[in-house]
């Protein structure tokens, strides 16, 4: 049951008009591997157009890549058999960014839930499915009567985000690919819901790709970091080594940015991207390429 | 029954789609009583028979419409010309809200070289003149049924509906929950029936009633200048009746008057339905006072 989740060389081009080559590169030549076992939490941390959206939808299965290949359990997921098929799905969910897309505005939130308890053969008998669901609810720390029944523009944000966690704790798999959770819940909200992902680690053994822009959630989190620009991956390490003693520029830069909460430290030198590209440069004559460590 | 109180209430917040719901159902109720409206304009006479009364009768207490050049009772011929008119438009809008949702749903979600072949199949149907067209073929085609015609119109009315909706399909597709029903592991078909479909319904809604609405005008045309199918009686025939006989000069006027109080009924009531089904589903044009 538990396995591996891998990305060999994975690459993403989309055709683009008015582009020299005709395409961009969205993920360029990305390896790295997840494992069940032990359960972790490893980020993926980049600004808006990195890529980092890209590859959730590559190890979802959303989209093929061009080029390279994601493995579970060491088969290309494009190329399983129906049972392996069935238990990839099983095995790996997502939580999405947006809370209020995430729902078809059309039916209740219940739906959501009990189309996981039907497709994924979780019972066939309604009481034992209502039971799962109101267990889930009350996981994830939502009372059943305040969310079953209402339509999702009933819901705040944050209600329904839960409720997507309240999905992947029902179906227990072993990788959570969670793309940009938290970027649209308030603070408080957010701690709240890092924490559920934290308890789902500890409790239940989900290893989570959590896909940010944000570093504080990143350094709340823990665990593993990877620092992705570009469509590359250029710093990976434990959080605590890559947050302290960056080794890439655009790691220093990403920290640079946090603003400091003191009001007599103006947060005036900052670096840009585009001054980036030549350090960028100088940086890989100087360091070697990173390795593909197994994290 | 919660779709039902759902529509309910949708109509209930906007006067512009109640009214044209209205006379929409009084026009369909008519219709589809036409035989027994008829039965009960003529008594033990077939009112619709030639020479079934004196020549051009003005109207009066036993024919409130008059009758025409052979003696027929012209509110009978009305009633059940409504009917016909009516059952063009549904055959027609039915055809090519049919072929238009699937040609769009097919392009839209698939996307690729079958979004580009049929997209490009469509926009050539589009600009094909389409009144011309009809007459050659109507011209050619002699004796065509109603069915026929329905069919023929129905040719040329699916590209605009296929249009409208490839575009909502094409926004629509790309929302998360698409997404999540995927790795839910629902098939594409399904996808297409319970994440889409719903949400598309207004726009199929307003897709049926122009290409009806279309319908109803494109066989009025036809018939005007004498090119309808043979054996119904339709609102244009009438028309085309009323023209080649000089009704209006001999008194009849409401052989001439009452089909277009007709048409202009259906065309202003299938447009409020259009119009305020836009409102409902479309923000923007929702006036700002709120309710």
């Amino acid at each position: 049951m538990k396995s591996e989740l891998e990305l060999r060389g994975v690459e993403q081009r989309f055709h683009a008009r008015g582009v020299a080559a005709g395409h961009i590169t969205a993920v360029d030549d990305v390896s790295f591997t997840l494992a069940a076992e032990p359960p972790q939490v490893v980020s993926l941390v980049g600004q808006s157009g990195s890529g980092k959206s890209t590859i959730a939808r590559n190890v979802l299965g959303l989209q093929k890549p061009t080029a390279g290949s994601v493995l579970y359990g060491g088969k290309d997921i494009f190329k399983l058999s129906r049972s392996e098929y069935d238990e990839y799905r099983r095995d790996v969910q997502p939580v999405f960014q947006d809370p209020y897309a995430i729902f078809n505005p059309f039916y209740r939130v219940d739906r959501v839930l009990w189309k996981a308890v039907k497709k994924f053969g979780l019972t066939t008998s309604r009481s034992k499915g209502l039971q799962l669901i109101e267990e889930s609810l009350r996981a994830v720390r939502l009372e059943p009567e305040n969310v079953l029944g209402r339509y999702p523009h009933q819901l705040s944000g944050g209600q329904r985000q839960r409720i997507m966690l309240a999905r992947v704790h029902m179906l227990r798999p072993s990788f959570i690919i969670a793309d940009e959770p938290v970027s649209m819940l308030d603070a408080q909200v957010r701690k709240h819901f890092l924490d559920i992902l934290l308890d789902f680690q500890r409790e239940h053994g989900m290893t989570t790709l959590f896909i940010t822009h944000d570093l504080s959630t990143v350094y709340y989190l823990g665990g593993e970091v990877m620092v992705i620009t570009k469509g590359k991956i250029v710093e990976r390490g434990p959080v605590s080594t890559v947050m302290h003693e960056p080794s890439h520029p655009y790691t220093k830069l990403l920290l640079d940015s946090i603003p400091q909460p003191d009001p007599d430290n103006r947060w005036t030198n900052r670096i840009t991207v585009d001054e980036l590209e030549d350090q960028e440069a100088d940086a890989k004559a100087a360091a070697p390429a990173p390795e593909t460590p197994i994290i | 029954m919660r779709i039902l109180t759902a529509v309910l209430r949708t109509i209930r917040n906007s006067p512009k789609l109640a009214i044209g719901l209205a006379i929409l159902l009084v026009m369909v109720l008519v219709a589809i009583f036409s035989p027994l409206i008829v039965k009960g304009i003529g008594g033990s006479t077939d009112p619709l028979e030639l020479a079934a009364y004196e020549r051009w009768l003005v109207p009066g207490p036993d024919h409130l419409l008059g009758t025409d050049q052979f003696g027929r009772d012209v509110l009978a011929m009305v009633v059940s010309a409504l009917s016909v008119s009516l059952q063009i438009g549904a055959i027609a809008g039915l055809i090519s809200t049919v072929v238009g949702v699937i040609v769009a749903f097919v392009a839209g979600y698939k996307g690729g070289w079958i979004d580009g072949v049929l997209s490009t199949f469509t926009g050539i149907l589009l600009v094909i003149p389409t009144f011309p067209l009809l007459i050659a073929l109507s011209a050619y085609a002699k004796n065509v049924s109603l069915f026929q015609v329905g069919v023929m119109i129905s040719i040329f009315s699916w590209p605009f509906a296929a249009k409208t909706i490839r575009a909502q399909v094409l926004s629509l597709r790309s929302r998360p929950y698409v997404d999540l029903a995927r790795v839910s592991k629902a098939r594409d078909l399904e996808i297409i029936a319970t994440e889409l479909l719903p949400n598309l319904l207004p726009f199929i809604g307003v897709g049926f009633a122009s290409s009806a609405l279309g319908a109803i005008f494109g066989l009025v045309g036809l018939e005007v200048i004498g090119l309808g199918p043979g054996g119904v009686i339709d609102l244009g025939q009438i028309i085309f009746n009323a023209i080649n006989t000089g009704a209006l000069t001999l008194g009849a006027w409401p052989m001439f008057v009452v089909p277009i109080v007709l048409l202009t009924l259906l065309f202003a009531a299938l447009n409020m339905v259009n119009i305020g089904l836009e409102e409902v589903y479309n923000p923007r044009l929702r006036g700002v006072a709120g309710e």
